[in-house]
């Protein structure tokens, strides 16, 4: 018991760390350090493919890609004195910064005296005992902040429409329905750190000189709801919300709003109309909302990650927060890392990272250590990123280029198994599904062009197919009424422009390589390669596979469901796809 | 600004000592945190061991839920990854009463 010193070891290339743990440990038994020193095997190391990393504590030196002989080294110059092994390779820097996620996983939610103790309320107080709405969005024009909601309007601009229009009321509402396949940064924020939303909303409402603001939360998320109407009430009752905030003058109060779950209510005017108690259908702009908002008042919506943002900017000043990122986006962005990534979760990065460090070095690369195919950014309204553009640094100028979308931040790995009209028909599907149906466009035009994309998927699809799929895609874009409509073909579009060969391969071979349109492929067993283990017919959950151990195999292509099971559970790549 | 200090400094009298914090959010408790959170307590209990056990939000690390970190003086500050009841009784006897760190659990360190 009573250590002095901990020395952390992991193999970041996944394998086994125990004869490097055995060496370490005879050096130190010869040393007589064993008492003083433990030995610990982490699980992960937050690092990934730089060999074997060693952390040495109280120090809190980090080396990787250290060899068997480097141990001498480091048990004489760091677990001895104190001082770093010369000649061998430290830890590069932290590649995630966290701003937005700053107090997730480390502030109690439900308890207001959490937040206050790491700074919370304190930009708040600044802003309303020193500054003047008109300096408040001088400071967010120079912060460079842009909406994280998908289109990235500078806020600063946004806050300096509604503070213009003269009315007696206005409103501020919180973009909190988060709708994206795959992207749940939003609920992480609301359920990890509900406060500091709540105080970005605060000091917007003082900058346009609104004294109501509105959370609208999506009503899947009932714990993300719980704990921001706790806070709510908290900040009421320690006077950060209400009447009189700090002595200023200045009242405000909050409400929440729930969502049923369409995903049109993420665009601002449904938003508004289902929060004004109406079916949530989008209508066309001008007046943008903030000069004619909710019940007809000047109203600004932000997304729930861009108001998180907002208590940092005014405590660590603008100028510090331009710093981060690139020239034109600034800051960071979370993104939700999910699909064929070996460590998914949130990650928060600088603007500027490339999608490879996100994918690669934060994620810690592709399941099974498969091929990379494309990352699909965006959710339904965004595009795919095929590998070779992997090195592209993310912002939303970018990935704008790139025929894909920042989004909200929802990121999806995909393999080489992976096949993108199966792909494109999943996001299609769900926009057809979601479409309010009000404008024609995105009602008709949908649908038409999900009808060819399933032909195709049958083997029934025709080259014309494909240029009429642009051609709807180009209508859609550009008479759709709302975001939804405009952008529910770039998945499609996106495809088309990076996998033509694949559709190709749909259209005239009639065959899906990736084995993911099952009318499209048949599994065969290859005789010769066949050592009757009869592993795959164990595996068939049909009985499609007749035969014997000794007669060998045959697959009933009338019973075969296309499941693949037996295709993954042989061993000699003896089924053919 | 004057009483946001006098909340701070009485809140963090009371902040002082051994603590542990599960992550409790969607993705924690859809792992089996509230479990862990359970086991944590009552093992506390058991052995009248004097940590703050407390909730907190989503660390990112989804792929390694339930996560839990730990703080013990003269320890370093750890993140334990994918725990299950044993780990966190584990957690209370080694980590905390011991002052020895669980090998092959830990995701993240300070």
């Amino acid at each position: 018991m009573g250590y002095e010193k901990r020395i952390f070891i992991c193999d970041t290339d996944g394998g086994n760390i125990k004869p490097f743990e055995d060496a370490l440990n005879a050096n130190l038994r010869a040393e007589g350090l064993v008492e003083k020193v433990q030995i610990v095997r982490l699980a992960d190391a937050g690092i990934y493919r730089k060999g074997v990393m060693v952390k040495v504590t109280p120090e809190n030196i980090v080396y990787i890609d250290v060899k068997m002989d480097d141990i001498k080294k480091i048990v004489d110059s760091t677990v001895k004195m104190g001082q770093a092994a010369p000649d061998i390779a430290q830890k590069p820097p932290e590649k995630q910064l966290k701003i937005v996620l700053r107090n997730c996983g480390n502030v109690d939610p439900e308890r207001i005296e959490d937040y206050v103790a790491l700074d919370g309320y304190k930009a708040l107080s600044k802003v309303l005992e020193s500054m003047n709405p008109d300096q408040v969005i001088d400071e967010m024009k120079k912060s460079g902040l842009r909406g994280r909601g998908g289109g990235g309007y500078p806020t600063g601009l946004k806050w300096s429409f509604a503070r213009k229009v003269q009315d007696d009321q206005k409103f501020i509402i919180c973009n909190g329905d988060e709708g994206d396949p795959g992207a749940y940064m939003d609920r992480s924020v609301l359920e990890g750190d509900p406060h500091s939303v709540l105080e970005g909303m605060t000091i917007g409402g003082y900058a346009i000189g609104a004294s109501k603001g509105f959370l609208y939360i999506r009503a899947e998320y009932p714990l993300a709801v719980a704990r921001v109407e706790k806070a709510i009430e908290q900040a009421r009752a320690s006077g950060f919300l209400g009447k009189n905030i700090f002595g200023s003058g200045f009242d405000f109060d909050l409400e929440v709003r729930l969502g049923a779950g369409a995903f049109v209510c993420g665009e601002e005017t449904a938003l508004i109309a289902s929060v004004e108690g109406k079916r949530g259908c989008p209508r066309p702009r001008p007046p943008f909302p903030a000069v004619k908002g909710l019940w007809n008042k000047p109203t600004i919506i932000n997304n729930v990650e861009t108001l998180a943002n907002i208590p940092y900017i005014f405590l660590n000043g603008a100028e510090n927060f331009a710093k981060i990122g690139t020239e034109s986006s600034r800051g960071t962005k979370v993104f939700a890392v999910t699909g064929k990534v070996k460590h998914s979760g949130l990650v928060e990065v600088p603007m500027g990272t490339t999608l490879r460090e996100i994918v690669f070095d934060i994620g810690g690369g592709i399941l099974d250590d498969k091929k990379i195919k494309a990352v699909q950014t965006g959710g339904p309204s965004g595009g795919v990123i095929p590998e070779n553009f992997l090195d592209t640094p993310v912002d939303y100028d970018n990935l704008g280029k790139l025929g894909s979308i920042m989004g909200s931040g929802g990121m999806i790995v995909m393999d080489e198994g992976d096949c993108v009209v199966d792909i494109s028909k999943f996001y299609l599907g769900f926009c057809v599904d979601e479409s309010c149906g009000k404008c024609a466009p995105c009602r008709i035009g949908g649908k038409q062009m999900l009808t060819i994309l399933e032909k195709i998927s049958q083997g029934k699809g025709e080259l014309s197919d494909l240029d009429n799929l642009r051609k709807i895609s180009f209508a859609m874009k550009k008479a759709s009424l709302c975001g939804l409509g405009q952008t529910a073909s770039n998945p499609v579009l996106s495809t088309l422009r990076y996998f033509e060969l694949d559709y190709k391969q749909h259209v005239v071979d009639k065959r899906c390589f990736q084995g993911k349109c099952k009318d499209l492929f048949v599994f065969t067993i290859i005789q010769d390669k066949c050592k009757k283990c009869s592993l795959c017919q164990r595996n068939c959950p049909v009985d499609a596979i007749s035969g014997s151990r000794e007669e060998g195999f045959l697959i009933d292509q009338k019973k075969c469901t296309r499941c693949g099971r037996c295709f993954e559970a042989c061993k000699f790549d003896a089924i053919s796809r | 600004m004057q009483k946001l200090d006098e909340i701070k400094n009485k809140f963090q009298q009371t902040q002082k000592g051994s603590w542990i914090k599960v992550g409790m959010s969607t993705c924690g408790i859809a792992a089996g945190a509230d479990v862990v959170m359970a086991a944590l307590k009552d093992e506390a209990r058991k052995n009248n061991v004097s940590v703050r056990i407390e909730q907190c939000g989503c660390a990112g690390m989804c792929f390694a839920e339930p996560l839990v970190e730990v703080f013990v003086e003269g320890v370093p500050q750890v993140t334990y990854g994918a725990v299950k009841e044993d780990t966190a009784r584990a957690i209370i006897q080694k980590h905390v009463m011991g002052k020895e760190i669980l090998n092959d659990y830990i995701y993240k360190m300070q």
